[in-house]
């Protein structure tokens, strides 16, 4: 058995997960140019929402998970309703540091409620199957699965509804969306529904993955988020998929093959080197024009 | 009363901390996020270069028994090597957004670092032992030191107040804000840009290196639960209450909303089932203040001075009377 192959089935396990945040947090800064610092608390509500769905009202797998998503989405729409477009037109930085407050309020009511002990809601990890040269385990291969259909539904609805053609109208240029007659605000609003549907259940997924988790569930998992997002290019889905695969697979491989408690501090690495060398994505080639930061 | 001391004492500390970060938020309008970082190093470095060899099994570096007031200095100077280090990465192209997740993302991988590295400082359990240096040598008692020990926050408090007023409406002050306003402005009259702002980022860093020295020896133990995104989030959200760019706002913000949040966040009910009541209620309150004056008042309670004569006066009351002076 070779010990790479299996390393890289568990990278593209871990890069499954961050490809769903990272989308999700590129479909917010493509319709309201801001960098939402309360992304990763999407994911931590869509996992304590699950855990609700499961220790409380004894929901199957299926009946936490959307209940992971239908919080999402709710705390997606409140956050632009009651933040983001509060501060419309203010300086980029302005609304990047009241999103971090928001990220400190969300952090800290979840604690009030939920404790500050980690939980956890286990389904059981299933059993191990061989796939091909990859080693995965059932919970695995939902994840790898989950994250393929929803890339592909969201791809679907952003080339072949009017919706997404009305989303990808308003991240080029919101006035002269509004001024051709779409409803811009309207617009906004349900890609941040969608956004934070899509973050619940990268939080579902994420705690499910991990085992236990708390209240900072999502905040520490933010930074590798916008790493993969800097990597395919912060405000374009399908190069932040890309991206997400990179880096999900080279934190992991890098984990692997020298102490995996450093994990994320090679994430963090990432980060710094992508930002300077290729701020605008590694996929930015002569002749793209990247969206500007 | 030593409760009192001791509020004043970590207040006057994180006053020295914020007028440092402020030189580089308020002034230059580089919102950095690895700046507790530099407060935690000065700590660290504090601790290891006072406290003696360890102890097995703990483990740190150094293991020096150096006079605190050297320590100090010694320490601080490694605060503006690192300092100087991330500075000149994240400062010469990157700016907003990009140059505050570039400082999280530096400032996160140190704190990795820290936790899992323990021959560094040895990780979770951190260091412990500066307990009230110069004790004996001064010859006083325990309250007496803590006494001594306030009154000397407070002096050099005073002093790092004096300084940064007057660079503020110096010359090199002036400079920063206007690099702010616009740099393409600013380059164009001749400004060199990354010195200008890279000199205030050393500067603002050695403030956070000599806070963080003191408050090594005003909590006598240092771990890395004491420095948590959390922490400077506070230090923002005072300096935004008492007015970003002035260094008098500044101060009276960190008292305010420390010794504010203190006395108000007391009367929280807080369960012995849920010990985490309180503390998770403040910080709640922090990021509504943030928020808040963001949303409503921007500009703190002491709104930034245009520094010289009346022409320029008239120019900060035009500002403030368009949109309102905006982060």
């Amino acid at each position: 058995m070779n010990t790479f192959l299996i390393d890289v089935g568990i990278g593209l396990a871990t890069a499954s997960i961050l490809a769903l945040s990272a989308v999700a947090f590129t479909l917010e800064y493509a319709v309201s140019r801001i960098a939402n610092f309360a992304h990763g608390e999407l994911l931590t509500i869509g996992a304590y929402a699950a855990y609700s769905g499961r220790v409380i009202f004894h929901q199957s797998i299926i009946g936490a998970a959307a209940l992971a998503v239908a919080a999402g989405a709710l705390a997606g729409l409140v956050l632009n309703a009651g933040l983001i477009e509060q501060f419309r037109g203010r300086h980029a930085i302005t609304v990047f540091i009241a999103t971090l407050g928001a990220s400190l309020i969300i952090q800290n009511l979840l604690m009030i409620i939920y404790g500050a002990a980690d939980v956890s809601y286990t389904f059981g990890q299933g059993s191990l199957h061989h796939v091909g040269p990859f080693l995965w385990t059932t919970s695995d291969i939902e994840v790898i699965v989950s994250a393929l259909v929803i890339s592909g539904l969201l791809y679907l609805l952003l080339q072949r509804t009017k919706f997404g053609k009305a989303i990808r109208a308003v991240a080029q240029d919101r006035v002269l969306a509004q001024i051709s007659g779409i409803p811009a605000r309207r617009v906004v609003m349900q890609t941040w529904g969608l956004a934070g549907a899509i973050a619940g259940f990268a939080g579902f997924a994420l705690a499910e993955t991990i085992g236990t988790f708390g209240p900072s569930l999502g905040f520490s998992y933010l930074l590798l988020t916008i790493t993969a997002c800097v990597a395919g290019g912060i405000g374009r889905p399908y190069a932040t998929l890309g991206g997400a695969l990179v880096i999900g697979m080279a934190v992991e491989l890098l984990g692997d093959y020298t102490n995996s408690a450093y994990k994320l501090a090679y994430g963090f690495g990432l980060l710094v080197i992508l930002m300077l060398l290729r701020p605008n994505g590694l996929f930015v080639g002569r002749g793209m024009v990247a969206v500007r930061a | 009363m030593s409760y009192w001391v001791s509020v004043i004492t970590e207040s006057g500390i994180f006053a020295i901390l914020a007028l440092g970060l402020d030189m580089i938020w308020g002034w230059c309008g580089d919102f950095d996020l690895a700046f507790y970082g530099y407060l935690a190093l000065g700590s660290y470095m504090t601790m290891v270069l006072t406290i003696g060899k360890p102890v097995p099994p703990t483990q740190y570096i150094l293991g020096l028994t150096l006079p605190y007031p050297l320590a100090i200095v010694v320490a601080d100077v490694i605060v503006v090597a690192l300092a100087a280090i991330i500075g000149a990465v994240a400062l010469r192209n990157l700016r907003e957004i990009y140059f505050a997740i570039t400082t999280l993302g530096a400032v996160s991988a140190l704190y990795l670092v820290v936790e899992v590295y323990t021959p560094l400082f040895d990780g979770y359990n951190g260091l412990f032992g500066l307990i009230n240096p110069g004790q004996s040598a001064l010859n006083l008692t325990y309250d007496g030191y803590r006494d001594v020990f306030m009154l000397i926050v407070l002096g050099i408090l005073a002093v790092t107040y004096l300084v940064v007023q007057r660079l503020s409406s110096s010359p090199f002050g002036r400079m920063l804000r206007a690099v702010r306003e616009d740099e393409r402005a600013a380059s164009a009259y001749g400004r060199g840009i990354f010195f200008a702002k890279y000199r205030a980022y050393l500067f603002g860093a050695a403030l956070a290196g000599l806070a963080g020295g003191l408050f090594a020896a005003y909590i006598s133990a240092f771990n890395p639960s004491a420095w948590t995104p959390q922490e400077l989030l506070v230090i923002y959200a005072a300096i935004l209450v008492g007015g970003r760019g002035n260094p008098r706002g500044v101060i009276v913000g960190v008292f305010v909303v420390y010794i504010g949040f203190i006395e108000l966040t007391r009367y929280l009910p807080s369960p012995a089932s849920r010990p985490e009541f309180a503390p998770a209620m403040r910080q709640v309150l922090i990021g509504l203040l943030i928020i808040l004056m963001l949303r409503f008042r921007p500009s703190g309670i002491f709104a930034e001075r245009a520094g010289g004569g009346r022409e320029s006066r008239d120019l900060a009351a035009a500002k403030r009377a368009e949109v309102g002076a905006d982060a």
